[in-house]
């Protein structure tokens, strides 16, 4: 065989061994890969990287096979209480995070499915770039904004604390609240983009035409629309899941989004966020989600990051969030009840 | 530097999966200096998202009985486990630990809520779904 003949004997065999490799993904009638499907998108792989993993992107075996027994363990719950146990401590249970010095609720309104493998590999981060897997630095404009959010912040105290600071307190006014508590977007960029493994809910329902892509987000119902093939609206147009454009990139879906508002679903990010996300359907089973976030305003670089979206038998609920949101009016009521005590006390000294 | 251990380093990881994100903070409706002892039978269920609200009638030491809200989690995951608006019926007796809102309401957050005998209908544990908090005295070493 001379050389000409091997080259094109090796083209050939790539191009009939690569239409075996996309042979078994379903596809639409014009030939694309179908991706529509309900996928459970939970997964306990962390966003970054731990530093004992350094640079390493996998698992060995031994450390998958124990974090597989740390991750069941973790997520176990228990099954039995005390049944004349008494009231929790007074001044609260030190619980830290959202459950705030009061507690929240147990593993068992946590779903112990999902998955965390990227094919055959068990990942140490969902972040793979930068190599460390973790958030590159803060830009300075960004440091600053967060010491200035963050500067106020106290663990929850039962008193009106934050009487004590110049400028509005945190619970002045329903728009100060997080998206979530408003019920506009779910928490931990559940919608996204880019679209991320929240502590439940983690369904999305993909529904796929030549012109239009559909993501439905299971928390809190929301719908994101992919024009196929278009144009960005104009800049001053901002939405709370920004504007999402898609493209085909060979057999990889391409999903381009800017014009978000000032408060995306992604935290820290700001209106000039821009992600690209990319879906590849691995097999008849399963997507892979990959997706590059850049923000000028907040990171010093882009990052990206990759899961697994499996597809599931299960069905989306409903998620009529601000139906049965009593919390944020618990909450107004609250802070103006401490408030009227604080004052009272002061007008007593 | 130590090096820490793998099995400590992936807990870690894991934690703030289960206790830093929620709908909302726990800790902006519910006022750590108002603990309470909830017992009572159930009087309805309110299976709604963002979270679940138990209303029970509870039983006060003079006799009488109050009606109070319990807080849970989203009801999603408990359909997906098979548990239904059927699962927790009127007339069923609970044991609740939690904290009182803020706005002194008679709403709680459902820290943990038992049967009478202590076994579980679906919450099960004390605490936050993370850690273990040490309010249970049967909690085993870790």
């Amino acid at each position: 065989m001379n050389t000409q003949t091997h080259a094109l004997f090796l083209i050939l065999s790539a191009v009939v061994i690569g239409s075996f490799a996309t042979a078994d993904i379903p596809r639409t009638a014009d030939g694309k890969p179908d991706m529509s499907g309900t996928y459970n998108v939970g997964t306990s792989t962390s966003m970054q990287r731990n530093r004992i993993f350094g640079d390493n992107r996998y698992m060995t075996e031994d450390q998958a096979e124990r974090y597989a027994r740390v991750t069941q363990s973790a997520l176990q719950g228990r099954t039995e209480s005390d049944p004349d146990r008494e009231a929790p401590p007074e001044g609260g249970d030190g619980s830290p995070g959202a459950a705030g010095n009061v507690g929240g609720y147990n593993a068992f309104w946590i779903p112990r499915d999902g998955t965390t493998s990227v094919g055959k590999m068990i990942p140490t981060s969902i972040i793979y770039e930068p190599d460390n897997g973790r958030y590159p630095p803060r830009t300075e404009e960004s440091r600053k904004r967060m010491a200035s959010r963050y500067r106020n912040y106290r663990q929850n105290n039962g008193t009106a604390w934050w009487l004590e600071n110049e400028g509005p307190g945190p619970y002045d006014d329903p728009e100060l609240r997080p998206l979530a508590e408003r019920c506009l977007l779910g928490f931990s960029s559940t919608s996204g983009p880019p679209m991320l493994p929240a502590l439940y809910n983690n369904t999305k329902r993909i529904v796929q035409t030549r012109d239009t892509v559909m993501i439905l987000i299971e928390m809190n119902h929301d719908a994101r629309i992919v024009r196929m093939n278009s144009e960005h609206v104009a800049p001053d147009v901002r939405k709370w899941m920004g504007d999402s454009i898609g493209y085909w990139e060979d057999d990889t879906l391409v999903v381009d989004t800017t014009n978000f508002t000032d408060r995306p679903g992604l935290g820290g990010a700001t209106r000039n966020l821009h992600v690209v996300e990319r879906f590849t359907r691995v097999d008849e089973h399963s997507l892979l989600y990959d997706f590059t976030v850049d923000d000028p305003s907040v990171w010093t670089q882009a990052w990206s990051g990759q899961y697994s979206w499996p597809e599931t038998d299960e069905r989306l609920y409903e998620y009529a969030c601000h139906e049965g949101n009593y919390a944020l009016g618990n909450i107004l009521r609250g802070a103006r009840i401490l408030e009227a005590d604080a004052m009272t006390a002061q007008g007593g000294e | 530097m130590k090096v820490p251990n793998l099995t400590i380093a992936l807990l870690a990881a894991l934690l703030p999966i289960s206790s830093a994100q929620a709908h909302h903070a726990f800790g902006a409706e519910f006022d750590p200096n108002r603990p309470l002892l909830i017992k009572g039978e159930v009087i309805k269920v309110e299976w709604v998202n963002p979270h679940a609200w138990i209303h029970i009638s509870r039983e006060m030491e003079d006799g009488t009985t109050e009606s109070w809200m319990v807080e849970g989690g989203t009801p999603n995951t408990l359909l997906r486990r098979g548990i239904t608006r059927d699962s927790l019926k009127p007339g069923i007796y609970l044991v609740v630990d939690g904290y009182q809102s803020k706005d002194r309401s008679n709403r709680a957050n459902g820290r943990n809520i038992t049967y009478a005998d202590g076994t579980t209908l679906f919450l099960g544990s004390s605490g936050t779904g993370a850690p273990r908090d040490g309010a249970d005295p049967r909690d085993r070493p870790r």
